[in-house]
């Protein structure tokens, strides 16, 4: 089992290792808060790992939408390395998490259409998948109506999905409910999938899917009863009925009308002032998701110490290096909207201090 | 050799009336890397950057209704046709064409798909009714009961149970009808006074009720009868619609496929030319070409156009500040290596392209590792066969095939000094070294081959830093002179201290190591010293100075462990050796020489040994190259070289 582990891995985790290095640390977050312009920050991000993005288009080009949308091509690139490295029987691990940006751009794709955007304004939103995506977005977004987009998905795992919700989105006219079929198949698929990994790999797997599906099933149940006032039935109907530290149970007694703060701590002892956050759900809701995320990122990072053959280190990778650009997101459109550093530091993951 | 190939920049000024012919050559020769110039233009006009981007959008747009007609009909792109038959075609001759086309096609695949849903729609009727088949009760009584709720209908089969825990508090009962891993029929049903719980719990598990038809009233058999007639008339109808699309598939095939390649490389040409530059009169065009190309292509673009101006201009490594593209240049069966680098990194300009030194060590390393006649030469011969294309299905490996090759050529040679074949260490002698009786000696070779190669790969940071003038990482960095110097001065003193009687004086080390270690340790300032950055410190000193003594534990932790690192290619020197007896010992096990198992035995080993041995020490020696050596001097992120062209490099 050993000899196996390590030689499936040996390549993945040193180049893993070696992209780890990569991440922005706390002094290259120090200049990119501290930057007095976007274009100072532009600069400052070209002497990081993202720079060969950046400069492959022209500075005039260079909008905060494209800025964003080149540092995710970095993202794109890893996980394409990663999926071609890792062993074969993982990788439809790491190709699920990967759909998730493919999810991401259907819905963007719907709702641009349902907001009437042109293509041109959708193009740069979207993940760059390149070739990888089975998506025809532009033709969706040529198609004229979310009938006519999701047929032309006929062939890809989304339609059947799709159209069986099509029947609520045409009573209903909202794509609340396309959406969230897509998220609960896309979870219950990767935690399939996880499940499926052999032996030591599983359980790590496991570890480092069930936080994200914890992360998203626990926020899930709070935003559908705090922001969209569902039944309990609904809440349970919308959310997913496993988890790694988040239970069933836990999910129920949120539908049920059970204290959220008092849950919540139960499950991470660590987070705090619980019941100030949710007596204001606008700013406490994404606070809290931010608190939950920092854990996960935290846990992604163990992964980096110890016993490294094994699923978890590229896994855990791949998530901070997703929640790096996340927060470089903020970052690029507080610049551009001239925003101070105190007005935007709190909505990242990072610390903006360099110390 | 050891750098991507020697680059210019190339300035051309050509008269509008040219440009398309020379817009067309540059393709044509395919070496013209474009650098886009279209901030020149003006931002309006006929011959803007923006009208080009316009039409290069129509190109694109026309493209992609060719494609989907052509996907429509099940046509395939067909292969290009020769680069001069690639012109630019007007936009006002072309569309009318593709939109007629695209238009019966469309028509007729409409009436195809309307028939195709029709289908589907009766048979969901007939799957959803089959459970029913034998009430002869009428449906309408079981879809709107007048006492109780009642719904009839399909849901995900992942949501079912879902949908029977969101109603643990309410009185419920939920039947399957009929089974089906994706989508069963199901019959919820329950109290009247709960009918907004039960149809809100329904409604958020995508519990879609039954979807007949108005028409269709009467007993269940009664409608399944029905809907056969009308599945029947639709599978009909549905024929006449493919047979039409096949006919227009023979009539318009040819035509598509040749509008296709002349759009695509009409395309390609407007995306190129909106970013020229364009000025009064002519447009600035400016790219990159490999030096030795720079003569041939000047020559193909006088004969093209004499009114252009060329302007031409070598690059030194040294010039950083530009974003040069790197087109990798290793010479004959080196280039197989090359994939080895760039899973790596794209190597930068002004960086040594380590092709060569990955081609010269990998196989070195890995025979080392793997040395045996027997085994070495198993893996060359599957090398060769991979790399001559001859098995079918490992085509696309022939790259991988040549390393392979050569990683057994390399495992021979050793396996001669060796004295080592097929892991039976008395049937040659030893040219060098039998590693199962010199253990200790090995490891020795191995970790001084080690030494060789960081040595090897700090010089080349050092060369790598003086040709980008980076003078701060030259002398300062950990892998710069100073880090050199501490190394060997580490390893002068580790040295002394093993062997007895060394001939040098520690102080000859020890100095150079604590002058190397405290400049290793202050590198950050000093390279911001010399390059005139302030402030020198970012924090304070304090928090600086433990910074630096901790930096310095890890640089000296690093290239202790890095070093001893290389102690795995003895190790598994011998490994191959012990590997191979057990195997022997197990075949013995089995049988004597005599009997089949023996010989069954020894033969799963021995595939074994090639096969799962085989596969970890070329593990093992990418992550030597990778993490030991590469991390020394290669840093990559260069700009991939990628020429101008109107065909898809593959067509090429």
């Amino acid at each position: 089992m050993y000899a196996r582990d390590v030689s499936a891995y040996a390549a993945i985790q040193a180049r893993v290792r070696a992209m780890y290095s990569t991440l922005l640390n706390a002094q290259a977050w120090g200049e990119l808060c501290d930057a007095s312009s976007y274009d100072e920050l532009i600069e400052a991000l070209k002497q990081t790992a993202y720079r060969p993005y950046l400069e492959d288009v022209t500075e005039s080009q260079l909008t905060p939408r494209r800025a964003i949308f080149q540092v995710k091509r970095r993202l794109a690139d890893t996980y394409r390395t990663i999926i071609r490295l890792a062993p074969a029987n993982t990788r439809v691990v790491f190709t699920q998490l990967y759909r998730h940006f493919e999810i991401d751009n259907l819905k963007a794709v719907l709702r641009g259409m349902v907001t009437g955007a042109s293509w041109e304004q959708v193009l740069y939103v979207l993940f760059p998948l390149g070739s990888v995506t089975v998506l025809p977005a532009r033709r969706m977004m040529e198609a004229g109506t979310i009938e006519a987009a999701v047929e032309l998905l006929r062939g890809t795992p989304y339609y059947g999905i799709l159209t069986h919700s099509m029947e609520r989105y045409t009573a209903e006219q909202n794509l609340f409910p396309l959406e969230v079929a897509l998220d609960l198949h896309y979870w219950r698929t990767l935690w399939r999938d996880a499940n499926r990994l052999p032996g030591h790999d599983r359980t790590q797997a496991l570890r480092v899917v069930g936080a994200l599906v914890d992360l998203n099933n626990l926020m899930w149940a709070i935003r559908y009863r705090v922001y969209y006032q569902c039944s309990e039935e609904e809440i349970i109907n919308y959310t997913l009925p496993f988890g790694y530290r988040v239970q069933d149970e836990d999910i129920r007694s949120i539908a049920a009308g059970a204290d959220i703060a008092q849950i919540v701590t139960r499950l991470y002892p660590q987070l705090t002032s619980m019941d100030a956050l949710l007596q204001q759900p606008q700013h406490g809701l994404p606070e809290l998701e931010r608190q939950l995320q920092r854990h996960v990122a935290a846990q992604c990072r163990t992964a980096f110490t110890g016993y490294p053959f094994h699923v978890s280190m590229p896994l855990g990778y791949l998530i901070l290096t997703e929640w790096e650009i996340q927060d470089l997101t903020v970052v690029i459109e507080a610049k551009s909207a001239h925003m101070s550093t105190e007005q935007f530091a709190s909505q990242l993951l990072m610390s903006c201090s360099a110390g | 050799m050891f750098y991507s190939q020697a680059m210019t920049e190339v300035e051309l000024i050509v008269p509008v009336q040219h440009l398309l012919m020379v817009t067309n050559e540059l393709a044509d020769q395919g070496i013209f890397h474009q650098v886009d110039t279209s901030y020149m233009s003006a931002e309006n006009g006929p011959d803007s950057a923006r009208s080009w981007q316009q039409k290069a959008a129509t190109y694109a747009a026309l493209e992609r209704q060719l494609l989907a007609t052509m996907q429509l009909l099940n046509v395939t792109e067909g292969t290009p046709p020769p680069a001069d038959d690639l012109t630019l075609i007007e936009i006002e001759v072309v569309r009318p064409l593709i939109e007629h086309i695209a238009e019966d096609v469309q028509q007729v695949n409409d009436q195809r798909i309307t028939c195709q849903k029709r289908l589907e729609r009766l048979e969901s009727y007939l799957r959803q009714l089959e459970p029913l088949a034998n009430l002869a009760l009428d449906i309408n009584a079981l879809r709107h009961p007048r006492h109780i709720f009642s719904m009839l209908g399909v849901i995900p089969a992942a949501n079912l149970e879902r949908l029977q825990t969101s109603l643990a508090r309410t009185p419920f009962v939920l039947l399957t009808l009929r089974q089906d891993h994706e989508k069963p029929v199901v019959w919820l049903t329950g109290a009247k006074r709960d009918a907004d719980i039960l149809e809100r719990a329904a409604r958020s598990a995508y519990l879609n009720p039954l979807n007949l038809p108005d028409f269709q009233r009467g007993t269940v058999p009664e409608i399944i009868t029905s809907l056969h007639t009308a599945t029947e008339r639709t599978h009909q109808r549905l024929e006449e619609k493919e047979a039409e699309i096949k006919a227009l598939h023979e009539t318009v095939q040819q035509r598509l496929q040749v509008v296709l390649w002349r759009v695509r490389a009409s395309r390609m040409m407007t995306e190129a030319v909106a970013h020229f530059g364009k000025l009064h009169h002519t447009y600035l065009i400016v790219g990159w070409v490999p030096a030795v190309r720079v003569a041939s292509l000047t020559q193909h673009l006088k004969q093209v156009s004499n009114d252009i101006l060329i302007d031409t201009s070598p690059i030194q490594r040294s010039h950083t500040r530009q974003n040069i593209p790197v087109a990798l240049a290793a010479p004959g069966l080196l280039d197989t290596f090359q994939p080895l680098v760039t899973t790596y990194a794209q190597p930068r300009y002004d960086e040594i392209d380590p092709t060569i030194l990955i081609a010269l060590t990998f196989p070195l390393i890995y025979g080392a590792m793997f040395g045996d006649v027997g085994h070495g030469l198993i893996l060359a011969l599957l090398g060769w066969l991979i790399h001559s294309r001859k098995i079918h299905a490992l085509r696309s490996m022939a790259n991988l095939g040549a390393i392979i090759m050569a990683c057994g050529g390399m495992a021979t040679v050793f396996g001669f000094l060796y004295g080592s074949v097929f892991g039976k260490e008395d049937l040659l002698p030893a040219i060098w070294i039998k590693p199962m009786d010199n253990i200790m000696q090995i490891l020795l070779i191995a970790v001084g081959l080690g030494i060789v190669l960081l040595s090897t790969g700090f010089l080349l940071n050092i060369i790598n830093a003086w040709v980008a003038r980076d003078w701060g990482r030259f002398l300062f960095d950990h892998n710069g002179i100073a880090g050199l110097v501490f190394y060997w001065a580490l390893l002068g003193l580790g040295a002394g201290a093993l062997i007895a009687e060394f001939p040098v004086s520690p102080v000859v080390f020890g100095i150079p190591a604590v002058g190397a270690a405290v400049i290793v340790m202050f590198s950050d300032v000093l390279k911001r010293l010399i390059e005139h950055h302030r402030p020198l410190l970012d924090g304070s000193p304090g928090t600086y100075a433990i910074q630096a003594i901790f930096e310095l534990f890890e640089t000296f932790i690093s290239l202790l462990s890095n070093s001893l690192s290389y102690v795995r290619i003895g190790a598994f020197a011998v490994a191959h050796g012990g590997l191979s007896a057990v195997i022997f010992i197990l075949a013995e096990m089995a049988g004597s020489p005599r009997t089949i198992g023996y010989w069954l035995v020894l033969l799963v080993g021995q595939l074994f040994i090639v096969g799962f041995e085989g596969l970890i020490v070329g593990i093992q020696t990418m992550r030597l190259e990778y993490y030991e050596f590469f991390s020394k001097f290669f840093s990559g992120g260069g700009l991939r070289y990628e020429p101008l062209t109107l065909l898809p490099p593959a067509d090429k």
